[in-house]
């Protein structure tokens, strides 16, 4: 823009000032809920990776005390911490337990959020909402989920009333039976799902050799079993393990169906997501509060929402919660600068971009491996790390269950939302 | 009514020097201050009217002027170039100095009204830098991190400094402070939050921030700041108070309010110019007598005070408003986008 064009633009915002979603999301107010910190764990595979022999407690204390000491805080600052959690066993004994064991005083309260896939953003929403209400100033928001140490065993026997319900009884289903349910109601073919999967894989691969990771992820010290040998030591886990390199369509075209027994039969392991270890944290207070602390603002907390559909098919919930959390924030799709949809399933990938007419150059598709499972939250930290790198509004969403919406402002500070759309229930992995 | 031309000339801000009565000057620009030239006038004030004692053309637009406090020919002129001028009014033609360290237009020069050996600019790089006539480079810089229309000296400490930005923050600097990692910086205030919910009155109205286009210091009392912008909304705040939220505010102009300034007579009034091509007069509540009386029902307004009268002589956006220091209490001179210098009484236009 020349000078006098800038000049022009300038004056002309003072006559009539841009008062539109997209303006008052960007606006700074000290009421804001903004992030100051957010990290996670290196997420890796399940039953394979670096943390496979990590229970949920070694895993939440190993990230809460990287938390602790990057928080430049007392961390008794902290008020309350909510921790996103699905399979755990006795996951209110172990988050409590782990919140103090990690290093917090006994002032720090402690409690977990479950809303399955979405757990991580639930943390999120809670502490969000606790602080927009004036019951605490600080907390922490946390997801965590060890899927080797206790896998989904699925629903569990259920009343007859559920059973012989038209819908209740669907929870039941696999995840797996949902992903070829979409594929089979919307026609989504093999091949779309693989090219789809494939650029999840490239885009992944891009973004872990270019770093893009490197800000979020805090290396764990955690013990490791050798399947071999059974010995146990101690060992550094610092990255990803699941991205896989030089992906393609036709190398994924070879793998064969997971699911034969359910039509059309399109999902594999390849366009699926990998289950997952992982845990993930962000910081949450007002902008005020945060100046104050002189802590940096990474981002901005704009908005959530929920919204059910039918378990069968939960995966396409983000065709239902973005438009509306986009209708609540007065934004339009062109509002947003990038999206990321993030696929459990590819099918569900497929389905999204197309019916939401996203611009694929705008989406930033991951398949970090985290996508099958339920610490939500890991993805969040991602997607702060991801803000520094793309300026602009974001949609993320974690298709099976959970949608977000960032917003960056500029490469000091991104806004945050999140919309969450519960599927009404969830299936088993 | 004293009227005079700017032919070709848009007005930016106009200043009554502080030594003589009948002399003020014009910071003026071609085509809107968009692209082109800028001008500098001299006016005296005669019996025959309004006439140009002298002009400076510049490369670039100019956008505010500042009388020197410490020598009566001596004038700075804020340019588009990111440069600020000192003229000297007795010389011909060219500055006797020139300072270019902004990176964008400068929108505001202020004199330090009482060491009176330094002055301060403010500028859409999203700076405020501090100069001595004396020295060829800045003497501090301080950061607003966004576009600062208008920076002063407070006339009462001369440390203390404020500025208002396009992220809708009123800051006050003080020079005492440590240089630590927060610059000086002493206060900053969101311009836009409402004032503070009382017990038994219906919560104040929330808005969005706006760009605040200028402020201005109270000259009888040392804590109250007014500050006005794109909202069309002229607040006044007591720093002492800070998040307290506006101790008055006073809805009213149609446009964006380009310039207010308090009377160097009246604890309580104060004069706007806004694009909605008038100038108003404004009492701000607290003064005797004006208790109790809001501006209409307008819902915004708090703290009492209310519209005075205004000039809607002006054809154009009001861009400057400045009072005369001496002499009978109430005169005061505006510029515009019409090209017209406008000298007239305050009194004239109260009540009506």
């Amino acid at each position: 823009m020349t000078s006098a064009q800038s000049r022009l633009t300038s004056v002309m915002g003072h006559l009539n000032p841009d008062t539109g979603g997209r303006a008052r999301l960007l606006q700074k107010n000290p009421d804001d809920i903004v992030i100051t910190l957010a990290v996670r764990t290196p997420l890796t595979k399940a039953r394979k990776g670096g943390l496979k022999d990590t229970p949920i407690d070694d895993l939440l204390i190993a990230l809460l005390t990287q938390v602790r000491e990057r928080l430049n805080l007392d961390p008794a600052l902290v008020e309350d911490v909510c921790v996103g959690n699905v399979l755990g066993d006795g996951q209110a004994y172990v988050a409590r337990s782990a919140v103090l064991a990690a290093g917090f005083p006994i002032d720090t309260a402690t409690s977990v959020a479950n809303r399955f896939c979405s757990s991580g953003l639930l943390a999120i929403q809670t502490i969000a909402g606790q602080i927009l209400a004036g019951s605490i100033d600080i907390g922490l928001a946390v997801g965590a989920e060890s899927m080797s140490t206790t896998p989904d065993a699925g629903a569990p026997k259920m009343c007859e009333k559920i059973v012989n319900h038209p819908i209740a009884p669907q929870n039941q289903m696999p995840m797996g039976h949902t992903s070829e349910e979409v594929a089979n109601q919307f026609s989504i073919s093999r091949g779309a799902m693989d090219q789809f999967a494939a650029e999840s894989y490239q885009k992944a691969e891009k973004a872990q050799k270019a770093g893009w990771f490197d800000d979020e992820i805090v290396p764990v010290t955690v013990a490791l079993k050798d399947p071999n040998t059974g010995e146990v030591e101690q060992v550094v886990v610092s990255k990803d393990d699941g991205i896989r390199y030089g992906v393609t369509a036709e190398s994924l075209g070879k793998i064969r169906a997971a699911f034969p027994q359910w039509n059309p039969s399109h999902t594999t392991g390849g366009n699926a997501s990998q289950i997952t270890d992982g845990a993930a944290a962000v910081l949450l207070m007002k902008r005020s509060r945060a100046q104050e602390l002189g802590q940096p603002i990474v981002g901005k907390f704009a908005g959530s929402t929920v919204v059910g559909l039918e378990p069968r098919v939960m995966g396409i919930g983000p065709t239902y919660a973005i438009p509306k959390l986009l209708g609540k924030a007065s934004l339009t799709k062109d509002d947003v600068d990038v999206f990321e949809l993030n696929e459990a399933f590819a099918s569900m990938g497929v389905y999204c971009v197309d019916k939401l007419a996203l611009d694929k150059g705008k989406s930033l598709i991951f398949q970090l491996g985290n996508l099958s499972k339920e610490d939500a939250d890991s993805l969040l930290a991602g997607q702060v790390a991801q803000l520094k790198a793309h300026s602009g509004i974001v949609v993320q969403d974690v298709v099976r269950d959970a949608i977000q919406l960032w917003e960056a402002l500029d490469l000091q500070e991104g806004v945050v939302g999140s919309a969450w759309n519960a599927s009404g229930g969830t299936s088993r992995p | 009514m004293l009227e005079f031309r700017t032919q070709g000339f848009n007005g930016y801000n106009v200043k009554y020097s502080p030594f003589f009565d009948s002399r003020i000057a014009v910071a003026a620009s071609a085509n809107f201050g968009l692209v082109g030239n800028g001008r500098l006038y001299i006016l005296g004030l005669t019996d025959r009217g309004i006439v140009p004692e002298k002009w400076f053309d510049t490369q670039d637009s100019l956008y505010d002027t500042a009388w020197s406090e410490a020598h009566e020919n001596q004038i700075l002129a804020a340019s588009g170039d990111g440069s600020i001028k000192l003229f000297d009014i007795s010389l011909d033609q060219y500055p006797i100095q020139s300072w270019s360290e902004h990176a964008r237009e400068v929108f505001s020069v202020h004199w330090n009204l009482i060491t009176k050996d330094t002055f301060l600019s403010s500028s859409w790089d999203g700076t405020i830098k501090i100069w001595s006539p004396e020295q060829p480079a800045s003497l501090t810089t301080l950061p607003t991190h966004s576009c600062t229309y208008s920076a002063q000296f407070s006339p009462h400490a001369p440390s203390v400094l404020s500025a208002v930005s396009s992220d809708s923050h009123l800051r006050i600097f003080d020079l005492r402070t440590p240089a630590s990692a927060s610059n000086h910086l002493t206060l900053s205030i969101p311009i836009h939050a409402p004032p503070k919910a009382r017990p038994g009155i219906a919560p104040p109205i929330g808005i969005p921030p706006s760009e605040a286009l200028t402020h201005d210091w109270n000259k009888y009392r040392d804590t109250i700041i007014a500050t006005a912008g794109v909202d069309r909304t002229i607040r006044t705040f007591d720093i002492r108070m800070a998040g307290h939220g506006p101790v008055a505010v006073l809805p009213g102009h149609e446009y964006a309010v380009r310039r207010i300034t308090w009377s160097p007579h009246l604890p309580d009034v104060l004069l706007s110019a806004s694009y909605d091509m008038t100038c108003r007069v404004w009492t701000d509540g607290t003064a005797m007598g004006h208790g109790g009386g809001t501006n209409g029902e307008d819902p915004m307004a708090y703290g009492g005070g209310k519209e005075l009268g205004r000039m809607g002589r002006h054809t154009e956006f009001v861009t400057g408003v400045d009072w005369c220091l001496f002499g009978a209490e109430g005169w005061c001179a505006s510029c515009g986008w019409d090209e017209r210098i406008l000298v007239w009484d305050v009194r004239a236009v109260m009540g009506q």
